[in-house]
């Protein structure tokens, strides 16, 4: 059983991996740490982990409220981006964009008393070398906590990053994946803490490459000819939309499920290919590059100094992946006697 | 007489911090609600002790010290030298203190201080800013109860040679520096341009030498040593940046100030860090800090030999 810390940014695959993480046999989820990012402010994460644990039956796991802004940012034009694109969305999808990113509904509990900082740190610090952490938005949670308490770095299990690319283009600049962007200079803390990194890009999962890790109309449809219950009713009914704008506006087979693949690397890296440990950095200066992901491998000149710790994932069985994903929504509502 | 300042010191001692700290103590302006440290003019280890060895010196050791970052946020660390390695070189009077260190990390003492203090606390950070940047990033609910920032860092270039393009406490965490400009808190910045126009010469080491109390002479001891390193690399006496950051809370017309929008670039090689002050507003921004930019020397210098000659310890 992995023990796993999920920090999330409350998007779509946000919400997928939460269910994923709660259902999957072989995770034990200790919590769920919320961070500011593609879904908003970390209010309204907040209140969509809450909401989604409450449709997997977990109220029991603790949710934490973390960063509330990154370290630095970007520009306000930049950061306001994201909500010009929806305008275009919604151009095309008219009243079906109301499913998209929804607010998160009325709370049925409240997060923890304690800043999502403070859980990671506690939680890693008295269980050395049983954590996972999971980042999957921006890394200001984790990072701030690794700036307020170095020693973690050497008691974590191992940091999965949801974020950066180095084959596929990114999708925030021509080379910058959006979390990475989102906060650049928390990403090269984390990617220099000295811990074991795991760095999923998006090469594994926004790619046609690896289209058969996508969740398509057609697995939908399965879900809904299963036994019903309230998580394949959640997913069923509000994944239609996500599906179609990835197929129309980004070229993709299906939805993306980054932030399940990222929760996978921990129990089942078997489905991965990985690289050796790397140094892996991150580019903070210029507009057009800034949040860039830099492995360094190969043979140069000039002498770059970093830990060699983060391995990178290049490659996914996606079908297999799917597949235990699925049977992790199914066992979810199967647990809560659907 | 009006009520005391509230203050939380956040510093890094540091010849001159440990002057503002006893400054703080023997002031009757000012309430030290606690003091907390950072990495800067030492490591970390080395400025907390420090901050310990001296309220010991001064008998003040009912006033919690909490560690805080041991790194800047995001940068790697730089390490000052104006100080020596142990941050508090050039006397041999002071032993390892015994005085507890408070559990908590800086940034959740503040907090934890802030919620329990009656009204609003004044914050005086005279090191990198790192302990306040990340207390913002992780306590933005507790903004408002920061009455104000009186802040030692920052350069603005004006009227001085030796003032390089960028001030070390910037220098050190720029990011952590930029979250406490662009925070919408009243910040005061006490930069070079004012505190290299209190410089310690000889005829201030004359009035040290005056007071003549075991304490005075300790501080003498202090400041020949701190002079020496100041004048190797700049030719000119030793600058007291930090107790004029602490004097300006206990008396706040020692400086002149003008308000502007002050940025902070993190992408420059020369003048990485810089504070760029926009006087004439062509940003369009409006100003987040009132910039000190003129200092009554004498003045400063009487309240601070006055504080000094106050302390009856060792």
């Amino acid at each position: 059983m992995e023990r796993i810390i999920l920090d999330i940014d409350g998007a779509g695959d946000d919400q997928l991996a939460i269910l994923y993480a709660q259902g999957c046999p072989d995770i034990l989820l200790e919590g769920v740490t919320c961070c500011h990012g593609a879904a908003g402010s970390v209010e309204q994460v907040t209140g969509v982990a809450l909401h989604v644990l409450s449709v997997a039956g977990a109220d029991h796991v603790p949710v934490a409220s973390g960063a509330w802004r990154p370290f630095v940012g970007n520009s306000a034009a930049d950061m306001e981006a994201p909500v010009h694109f929806e305008k275009r969305l919604r151009a095309r999808f008219g009243d079906r964009l109301e499913g998209f990113n929804r607010p998160a509904p009325p709370r049925a509990r409240e997060p923890l008393a304690m800043h999502a900082v403070d859980f990671i740190i506690d939680m890693v610090r008295a269980n050395p070398g049983e954590i996972s952490i999971v980042a999957t938005g921006p890394q200001t949670n984790v990072a701030m906590a690794l700036r307020q308490a170095p020693d973690i770095a050497g008691k974590v299990r191992q940091i999965v990053v949801l974020g950066g690319c180095f084959r596929t283009p990114g999708n925030i600049t021509p080379v910058s994946e959006y979390n990475i962007w989102a906060d650049p200079e928390a990403a090269k803390v984390v990617l220099n803490s000295g811990a074991p990194v795991v760095l999923v890009p998006l090469d594994i999962c926004e790619d046609n490459r690896v289209a058969p890790s996508m969740m398509t109309r057609d697995d939908l449809a399965d879900l809904a000819a299963g036994p019903q219950g309230p998580v394949t009713r959640f997913v069923t009914e509000t994944f239609p939309i996500y599906i179609d704008i990835w197929r129309e506006f980004f070229g993709l087979v299906g939805f993306p499920l980054d932030d399940a693949i990222a929760v996978a690397t921990v129990p089942y890296p078997h489905l991965f290919g990985m690289t050796p440990p790397l140094h892996v950095d991150v580019a903070l200066h210029e507009r057009l590059v800034r949040g860039q992901t830099v492995a360094h491998r190969g043979r140069q000149i000039l002498h770059f100094e970093g830990p060699a710790t983060t391995r990178i994932c290049e490659d996914l069985d996606g079908a297999a992946f799917l597949a235990g994903f699925k049977q992790a929504l199914v066992a979810l509502d199967q647990g809560q006697g659907a | 007489m009006t009520r005391p300042v509230p203050v939380i010191l956040d510093c890094d001692p540091g010849h001159d911090d440990a002057i503002a700290i006893v400054m703080a103590h023997c002031s009757p302006a000012i309430e030290i609600l606690g003091i907390t440290t950072t990495c800067g003019n030492a490591t970390l280890d080395r400025t907390t002790a420090n901050a310990r060895r001296i309220l010991e010196l001064i008998g003040a050791t009912h006033v919690p010290v909490a560690a805080g970052m041991e790194k800047p946020l995001a940068r790697d660390l730089v390490l000052g030298t104006a100080d020596g390695p142990s941050g508090l070189d050039g006397t041999p009077y002071l032993p390892d203190p015994t005085m507890p260190l408070d559990p908590r990390h800086a940034v959740d003492f503040i907090a934890d201080t802030l919620r329990a203090a009656p009204g609003p606390v004044t914050l005086v950070p005279t090191g990198p800013l790192s302990n306040i940047g990340m207390f913002l990033l992780k306590y933005p609910e507790l903004r408002d109860r920061i009455a104000r920032v009186v802040l030692m860092g920052g350069a603005m270039y004006r009227r001085s040679e030796y003032i390089t393009a960028t001030e070390f406490n910037i220098f050190c965490d720029p990011e952590a520096a930029s979250i406490v400009l662009n925070s919408g808190l009243d910040v005061t910045m006490v930069g070079l341009d004012v505190t290299m126009q209190v410089l310690i010469e000889e005829p201030e080491f004359a009035r040290l030498a005056a007071i003549d109390t075991p304490f005075a002479r300790v501080v003498h001891d202090w400041l020949r040593h701190y002079e020496k390193l100041h004048r190797g690399q700049m030719g000119v006496g030793g600058a007291m940046h930090d107790p004029l950051a602490l004097a300006c809370v206990i008396e706040p017309s020692l400086i002149t100030t003008r308000d502007a929008h002050v940025a902070i670039d993190l992408t420059a090689t020369h003048a990485f860090g810089a504070t760029v002050a926009d006087y004439w507003n062509e940003r369009g921004l409006p100003p987040n800090a009132h910039v000190a930019s003129g200092v009554d020397a004498a003045r400063f210098f009487d309240l601070m030999f006055d504080l000094l000659a106050a302390v009856d310890a060792t």
